[in-house]
């Protein structure tokens, strides 16, 4: 049982890295960080065509959604000839039935899964990098955000203006079991930012404007993502 | 959010650490009646007569009420007074003969009119030591062993095993013993080493929070430190013993109770009947109590549960006849809490949840009949653990077990040519049951990195049960060679069922008395540790992991009081425990751990002086060509001075720490995985990189006085008196770009009071 009590201990220790002091949170977006990377759709069938982009914070800048500057195939190697670069965007094409079937007797996955592809992406200057999965054999689309709630009004697409030193309350519809939410803001303090219901606080020093994300993934490498300019009066 | 919330976790475990004070000191310790003085010559007539005043105290330093002083040789004898003075008239040279009921006779020169104070000791307060370790095997080199009342006199360890421990050469010290539950000795993982208290082993060493260990120093008779080349007896264990024996009762009832900012307790003892003494102890944290007005109200966090602990503790001693005895004893403690990382409760995905708890129950009886000793002892733990992390992590253990152990004795005088001859022999069978539940991402093991956090990661998954037999035998002879030569011989074979493995572990022992009081000691053996640690024990084609330990030492004590000690060590590890690329494990590893110890302690008076320093370079080889790396524990360098000093109603003490830092693998970047939401670290070489050293000072204050039949010490215990707030580790950002030390709370006093009726 000591074994257990170690295992345990490593695991509190597991997760004490990223949470205090100078260390920018997880839900800042004034950083350099890929924020999120996107297939569209994230599951294609035979012959079907996936394109890739990410959601790019820059600290100090605003964020944007941009086409990778490099990308390759991580695994399987047998499939690497399946992304290409076309008019600009990178582009997975799903290759027909008998290479797929090829593909899942390789990977030993059964005979109606998808085929995973883990394609590898780079961002500037090959400084920033990110795997990102398409499943081959399977359509899928990423997922809706709904009912997006800030400030206790629907999201549209305006500018939000929201009060300092208040909580301004952040919701979405989503189980947290089943999605990943992720609130991020380069304009105060996020809390419960990965939870489908947080809040944020702009402290008196924090910056007055800035921009509000969030990002939702769910368990088939789906993602969705908005962003909203923010401020505080 | 949780990680957030894991934050708070440890800097409640920080401070609580910090925190934890001394506790339970010794009771005045009435005990079984002494002998008289030994009848002494006449008194000299032609010396000058003064008036002579003094004062009796016992070890801790209380005055002695009651105590009978006379001149040696003369009828003339007068009692102490409630403050422990007296007054006598005695010649110039003559000696003062001091005598108690429940402490051992003590003698005191005449050199002027003002002596000095004279301490006498509980009677017994030896006797129980040498009874309990009469019948173990000699320790080895750099082996100690500390009495109760010496645990309790160490400075700065605050009466706590655990803070003890790290007083030892040897032993890794670390602000705050993160991320283990045992004891780290001489280069070796926590698991390596065993705890045992009364022969058998516990799981945990020490509670969750604060770090104290499950078993209060007043509930403690002796502790013994082997950290390496143990006796034959001992087994499962590939590094050092931590043997706790729990304290019979004494032969008067006392009760007492002591609180504090970390906990509370009382222990109570005494007879039933004329052959029976009980020692019953409870201990409650209170660190709970007071956390949450320590936690501000910005902080997400919401606990269910308060971190808190419960332990306690039952002997009871019979004197069947002459010459059996019986024992009972039994340990428990429970640890729980449960919290959760955000205000809002009804995040699962938040929840953290822990409950640590067992109960061991041993029955006992020795037999001693002229050149025969036999122990035999029945003992049954049980155990489990539980945790839960959000939605999708968890483990639950239990693993009840069964331990039915023997040993016999048979001394000689002289046989085949040799003198005071020793013969042990003995067997154990642990049978358990081990029932789990486990859904968890693939641990990391000593020498990997901290991987990434992915709170939906249950690579490693099992539900079920299985049996845990294994069974042992040993034997020893221990002999003298030579007037000044003395050797011990043994063989232990332990058969690890679960994975169905046999092994021999041969190992021996050679004393040589050397002139001008020094001993050199030189001991040789093999040691496994079954695969037993995380998941180990889910896989059955691994097998043990092997040891092999040389040690040499010298040991020289001048005088009564002064002892110092030296040892060098070497050992060769092997057959270690290692990850495959799949996340199954292999024994590919192997390891080498060389050093030097050195350990001096001084008795005298009012002073107690304790040195100890550690060297040690312990590194591995994770597979057969792989660079070798630095072990995750290696610390070089380790110091410990302290020393404490009694006078009247006062005892001062104080300790300096200095240690080396331990080995960092520093990530060199990561990649994030978009479809997890969660950055992979990519870490450079292992263990390249090291924390600063630290070194620290922590002093105690305790001042005692009577108040009507009770006996009060209230104590201030304050650790890193001047502030040094030194790197323990370091943590990175979400995406590994940043870097913040992460340090050790610089100052934090505590303050208790301990009663004694």
């Amino acid at each position: 049982m000591n074994r257990a009590v170690g295992l345990a201990a490593g695991a509190v220790l597991a997760v004490l890295g990223a949470c205090t002091g100078d260390l920018d949170p997880p839900w800042q977006l004034d950083h350099d960080r890929i924020i999120a990377v996107r297939a569209t759709p994230p599951g294609i069938a035979a012959g079907g065509t996936s394109a890739i982009d990410a959601l790019l914070g820059m600290k100090g800048g605003k964020t944007h959604v941009a086409p990778p500057e490099l990308a390759r195939v991580v695994s399987p190697a047998s499939l690497s000839d399946v992304l290409s670069f076309q008019a600009g965007a990178w582009v997975v094409t799903a290759p027909g039935e008998a290479r797929l079937a090829a593909a899942r007797a390789e990977l030993k996955l059964a005979a109606d899964a998808p085929v995973p592809v883990q394609v590898g992406v780079s961002y500037a200057g090959q400084t920033l990098f990110a795997t990102k999965t398409i499943e081959l054999g399977r359509p899928a689309d990423n997922p809706a955000l709904v009912n997006v709630m800030l400030d206790g009004v629907p999201a549209g697409p305006s500018e939000i203006i929201v009060g300092k030193l208040v909580k301004v309350p952040l919701s979405i519809d989503a189980d947290d079991t089943d999605f990943d939410v992720t609130w991020l803001t380069s304009c105060g303090t996020m809390h419960d930012f990965d939870l489908p219901n947080a809040y944020l606080e702009i402290e008196a020093d924090d910056p007055e404007a800035g921009e509000l994300a969030v990002v939702l993934r769910d368990a088939r490498a789906g993602v969705a993502w908005n962003v909203w300019s923010i401020r505080a009066e | 959010m949780l990680f957030r919330y894991v934050t708070i976790v440890a800097a409640i475990a920080v401070i609580a650490a910090i925190l934890a004070g001394p506790e339970i000191a010794a009771a005045q310790e009435p005990a079984p009646e002494s002998p008289p003085p030994t009848p002494a010559p006449a008194l000299p007539h032609d010396l000058p007569v003064l008036s002579i005043t003094g004062r009796v105290i016992d070890a801790l330093g209380k005055p002695v009420a009651g105590a009978s002083v006379g001149v040696e040789g003369g009828a003339q004898t007068v009692k102490t007074d409630r403050d422990g003075n007296f007054r006598i008239s005695a010649p110039i040279g003559s000696t003062l003969v001091i005598d108690r009921d429940g402490f051992d006779p003590a003698l005191a020169n005449v050199t002027a009119g003002k002596l000095d104070d004279v301490v006498i000791l509980a009677a017994g307060t030896h006797s129980e030591t040498i009874e309990i370790s009469g019948e173990a095997p000699p320790a080895s080199p750099g082996a100690a062993v500390l009495d109760r009342t010496e645990l309790q006199r160490i400075p700065g360890t605050g009466n706590d095993v655990v803070r003890t421990l790290t007083a030892m050469p040897g032993v890794v010290n670390l602000q705050i013993p993160l991320g283990y539950s045992g004891v780290v000795i001489r280069g070796s993982s926590p698991q390596d080493s065993k705890v045992l208290i009364d022969d058998f082993e516990v799981p945990v060493l020490f509670h969750n929070i604060g770090f104290r260990a499950v078993v209060p120093a007043e509930a403690i008779q002796s502790l013994d430190y082997i950290p390496g080349g143990f006796d034959v007896q001992y087994g499962r264990a590939s590094s050092g013993i931590v043997a706790l024996e729990t304290r019979p009762g004494t032969s008067q009832r006392t009760t007492q109770g002591e609180v504090s900012l970390i906990d509370g307790g009382v222990l109570a003892q005494g007879t039933a009947g004329d052959r029976t003494k009980y020692m019953l102890g409870f201990r409650r944290s209170t660190i709970d109590l007071v956390l949450p007005s320590l936690i501000p109200a910005s902080v997400d966090l919401s606990l269910t549960t308060v971190p808190s602990y419960y332990d306690g503790q039952l002997r009871l001693d019979h004197e069947l006849s002459a010459n059996w005895r019986l024992f009972l004893s039994s340990i428990a403690t429970n640890d729980v809490f449960e919290l959760y990382a955000t205000k809002d409760e009804d995040a699962r995905t938040k929840r953290f949840y822990n409950n640590t708890r067992f109960l061991r129950l041993t029955l006992g009886a020795q037999y001693h009949e002229g050149p025969w000793s036999a122990k035999l002892a029945l003992s049954g733990i049980a155990q489990e653990f539980v945790f839960e992390a959000g939605v999708y992590q968890r483990i639950r253990v239990q693993q009840p077990t069964v331990t039915p152990r023997a040993e016999v004795m048979r001394t000689a005088d002289h046989w085949a040519g040799l003198s005071n001859v020793v013969w042990r022999a003995g067997a154990e069978a642990a049978v358990g049951r081990s029932t789990l539940d486990v859904a968890l991402p693939i641990e990391q093991r000593e020498g990997e990195p901290m991987p990434a956090y992915d709170p939906k990661d249950t690579s490693t998954r099992f539900s079920g049960s299985f049996w845990v037999p294994d069974v042992a035998g040993w034997t020893a002879l221990s002999a003298n060679l030579d007037p000044q030569i003395r050797t011990t011989i043994g063989l232990r074979s332990d058969v690890f069922g679960r994975i169905h493995e046999a092994n021999l572990e041969p190992r021996g022992e050679l004393q040589i008395k050397l002139p001008a009081s020094l001993t050199a000691r030189l001991s040789a053996g093999a040691y496994r540790r079954p695969p037993e640690f995380q998941s180990e024990n889910l896989s059955t084609n691994v097998g043990s992991e092997h040891s092999a330990q040389t040690i040499a030492g010298l040991q020289y004590e001048p005088r009564e009081g002064v002892r110092v000690q030296t040892s060098a060590y070497y050992t060769d590890r092997s057959h270690l425990l290692t990850h495959n690329m799949d996340g199954s494990l292999n024994n590919n590893g192997h390891g080498t751990t060389v050093g030097a110890e050195f350990l001096a302690t001084y008795r005298g008076g009012p002073w107690f002086g304790w040195l100890s320093y550690s060297y040690s370079h312990s590194t591995r080889v994770d597979a057969p060509g792989a660079d070798r790396r630095l072990f995750d524990f290696d610390q070089p360098h380790s110091l410990n001075a302290a020393l404490s000093w009694k006078h009247g109603r006062w005892q001062l003490g104080g300790r300096f720490q200095l240690y080396s830092g331990l080995p960092i693998t520093p990530p060199i970047g990561a990649v994030f995985d978009s479809d997890r939401n969660l950055y992979i670290p990519l870490y450079g070489k292992v263990n390249t990189a090291r924390a600063p050293m630290h070194h620290q000072l922590d002093v105690r204050v305790d001042y005692s006085w009577t108040w009507g039949p009770t006996d009060l010490t209230v104590f201030a215990d304050v650790q890193n008196v001047y502030l040094n707030d030194s790197v323990v580790t370091y943590f990175y950002s979400y995406d590994y770009t940043q870097r913040q030390a992460f340090k050790s709370l610089p100052i934090i006093p505590s303050v208790g009071l301990r009663g004694v009726l």
